[in-house]
């Protein structure tokens, strides 16, 4: 009798567990299409970014003069290293902060040998708390992005780093964070964003046979003064929402894989129960038998 | 060649796709004052500054607050690429008066400060004036 209470015991619990990773599962899809939808709608800013900074390279013929702003100039030697990781806030999405970690834990350590003074900025309470685990002080924190990044909260950081960069008290900023490569494959990386080494690398498509020859209201200059921080602030903005699409595919992927193994403990576990059951009253029967047998 | 009486207009924000559309002109605040386009304007990239957008398509005209950003004509596509816009309705010239205020008492020590000043101060003053006129 006790071994079949204590089996159904443990069958509630995890029916109950299952019910819980299924939900999540659930929400996590629900937040992944909608996080989805917002990284789609940025990309194409990001992408008439791109296209306007080559078309504007274009029509100023390439000259490295006209094609000069203090973001795109790389110091002469690293001292001052940001790095900036963003995890998520809250737990059960498999590997994703690990993986995270691991790259920006990796890039620390490099920079430190290098010689260069490295300060660390980490978005995300799981972040904050494994860097505290590891002794590491964070210089920044932030636990105010989710899973919808707002484009005014990540303008105040980019504009800060733009700031210390132009100033000179901030010579590379990394950031180590889950990149989106597909809706099936998303990988932990630690990019450079400062210097912006080639802006025009992720432009979406060359020039369509014939160039456009623009007018330039005031200047290619003064254009490229305005857009360089914009293109900037579109790649960090991006990182942001890369991160929050990936985080959501990450719990998605750990909570099914949660239920699933749920439904084969519970299967195993109803296997077993109804053993006990049946063993149970089979000698129960073959005490009344016994039992008959003897009075007779 | 026959110019079309209408052409696309599309307005992306970081955040998303503002407008996608077929319009009849429309007027941005570039960096030194209002610019109207028409259908078959000669290809051109501009700085914007801050002021009011306005779009005019099929005779109704409407309008969003522009905090910067670039545009771009090239054939029959303009693109305006913006910070933010905002309706006229949602804009809170309270907020904007005090930054104006807090932009005035700055005083800058180089150039770069006063080139900061100098955006702030406008870009207040132009919250503050679209704001009024859409009352």
């Amino acid at each position: 009798m006790a071994k079949a209470r204590a089996i159904v015991k443990r069958l509630k619990a995890i029916k109950n567990i299952r019910k819980i990773t299924r939900t999540m599962e659930l929400i996590a899809t629900a937040r992944f299409k909608k996080a989805m939808d917002r990284a789609s709608q940025a990309s194409a800013y990001t992408k008439k970014i791109s296209e306007i900074v080559a078309d504007i390279a274009r029509t100023a013929g390439g000259d490295s003069d006209e094609m000069s702003h203090p973001l795109l100039r790389a110091p002469e030697a690293t001292k001052n290293a940001t790095l900036l990781v963003i995890t998520s806030n809250r737990g059960l999405a498999g590997g994703y902060n690990g993986g995270i970690l691991r790259g920006a834990i990796r890039r620390m350590k490099e920079t430190r040998e290098a010689g260069a003074t490295l300060k660390l900025e980490v978005a995300g309470k799981r972040g904050i708390s494994y860097m505290r685990f590891q002794a590491e002080s964070a210089e920044k924190t932030y636990t105010n992005f989710d899973d919808r990044p707002g484009y005014d909260e990540v303008e105040r950081i980019a504009d800060r780093y733009i700031e210390e960069y132009i100033s000179g008290r901030l010579d590379r900023l990394d950031v180590a964070y889950m990149k989106f490569v597909s809706a099936s494959r998303q990988t932990p990386v630690v990019e450079t964003l400062l210097p912006i080494g080639n802006l025009a690398t992720d432009q979406a498509k060359p020039a369509r046979g014939r160039v456009v020859d623009y007018e330039l209201l005031p200047s290619a200059q003064e254009i490229l003064k305005e857009i360089v921080p914009a293109a900037f602030k579109a790649r960090l903005f991006k990182c942001f929402l890369d991160a929050a699409v990936s985080e959501q595919i990450a719990r998605m992927v750990a909570m099914k894989g949660a239920t699933e193994n749920a439904d084969e403990i519970i299967g195993n576990l109803s296997q077993k129960y109804n053993r006990a059951r049946q063993s149970q009253i089979t000698s129960e029967l073959a005490e009344i038998i016994g039992g008959a047998a003897a009075l007779e | 060649m026959a110019i079309p009486n209408q052409f696309r207009l599309v307005v992306v924000t970081p955040e998303k796709t503002l407008l996608d559309e077929s319009v009849d002109s429309v007027q941005v605040p570039l960096y030194d004052g209002m610019a109207g386009i028409f259908p078959g304007r000669a290809p051109m990239v501009g700085r914007l500054g801050f002021g009011e957008m306005a779009v005019n398509a099929g005779g109704s005209k409407r309008v969003w607050f522009i905090d910067g950003g670039f545009v771009q004509v090239s054939g029959n596509v303009t693109s305006v690429l913006t910070n933010r816009a905002v309706l006229p309705e949602k804009l809170e010239p309270s907020v904007a008066e005090k930054k104006l205020a807090e932009a005035n008492a700055i005083v800058p020590k180089n150039e770069a400060a006063f080139d900061a000043k100098e955006r702030e101060q406008e870009r207040n003053r132009r919250i503050i004036s679209v704001a009024r006129k859409s009352r």
